[in-house]
């Protein structure tokens, strides 16, 4: 497996993320191209107008899944360097959740790489949002990540 | 000598909606040596009827790797119980 660079960024934050900051992160000249996927807080679900979200994770294991997204990417892709940055705790409308920068000499792959991110994040990352409403609160439905379906037994080291 | 009843003593994790479901998000668990996430499961779906419902829409992780029902556990694993995904 190809080792994240050092430059790689995953992170897992209560406070605004500064997409400018991330985006100028990942930039340097040998690159070509940044593609960005910036998810915000949408005003309204199925309709029913969204008051705000809460997030939360299971921080260790979350961000273990973004390095190994990172690490995907670099095998997958030639890609330079990747910043994925979740947010956690209440997030207002229009507020940003997650931002993935990647950066690339060229375009393809980092469009395809930052596809790959978000929709990889979405399945495999225990993130979970809450949406409330004027009426109440829910949990968003959401993805089942892939398990396995029956695990080798595997004699235990004595 | 009656043979000695081996126990494992685990964490046990819970997210999301089964957090609101049990009260609390995390405890420590004393189990029958061998016993699988699914046995574990079953305990509280034993003790809290509510929580069996959830079953099939629910994915288990032992020590932050995703793992299947039948998984043996072992003393000192962290065990969660996590409803389908919803980061983005």
């Amino acid at each position: 497996m190809a080792a994240a660079l050092q430059d790689d960024i995953f992170q897992l934050v209560r406070e605004p993320i500064d997409v400018g900051a991330l985006i100028r992160h990942v930039r340097a000249p040998g690159d070509g191209a940044i593609v960005t996927f910036d998810g915000f807080v949408r005003n309204q679900s199925h309709h029913r107008p969204t008051l705000y979200l809460d997030y939360e994770a299971y921080e260790s294991m979350a961000l273990a899944k973004m390095r190994e997204i990172g690490a995907q990417l670099h095998e997958k892709f030639a890609i330079h360097c990747v910043a994925i940055v979740h947010r956690l705790g209440r997030l207002e409308i229009g507020e940003t959740s997650v931002l993935i920068a990647v950066s690339a000499p060229h375009r393809a792959a980092a469009f395809d790489a930052c596809r790959f991110a978000i929709d990889t994040l979405k399945r495999t990352v225990p993130i979970w949002k809450k949406e409330y409403f004027e009426d109440g609160a829910v949990w968003a439905d959401g993805e089942l990540p892939p398990a396995p379906a029956v695990t080798l037994r595997v004699k235990p080291a004595s | 000598m009656a043979p000695v009843s081996q126990t494992v003593r685990v964490k046990v994790l819970f997210f999301g909606r089964l957090k609101d479901v049990l009260g609390h998000s995390e405890e420590f668990l004393d189990l029958a040596d061998a016993s699988t996430i699914e046995e574990l499961f079953a305990l509280y779906a034993a003790r809290i009827p509510e929580l069996a419902k959830y079953r099939s829409s629910v994915v288990a992780s032992r020590n932050e790797e995703f793992a299947s029902w039948d998984t043996p556990l072992r003393s000192g694993d962290e065990v969660a119980f996590l409803p389908p995904v919803s980061g983005g």
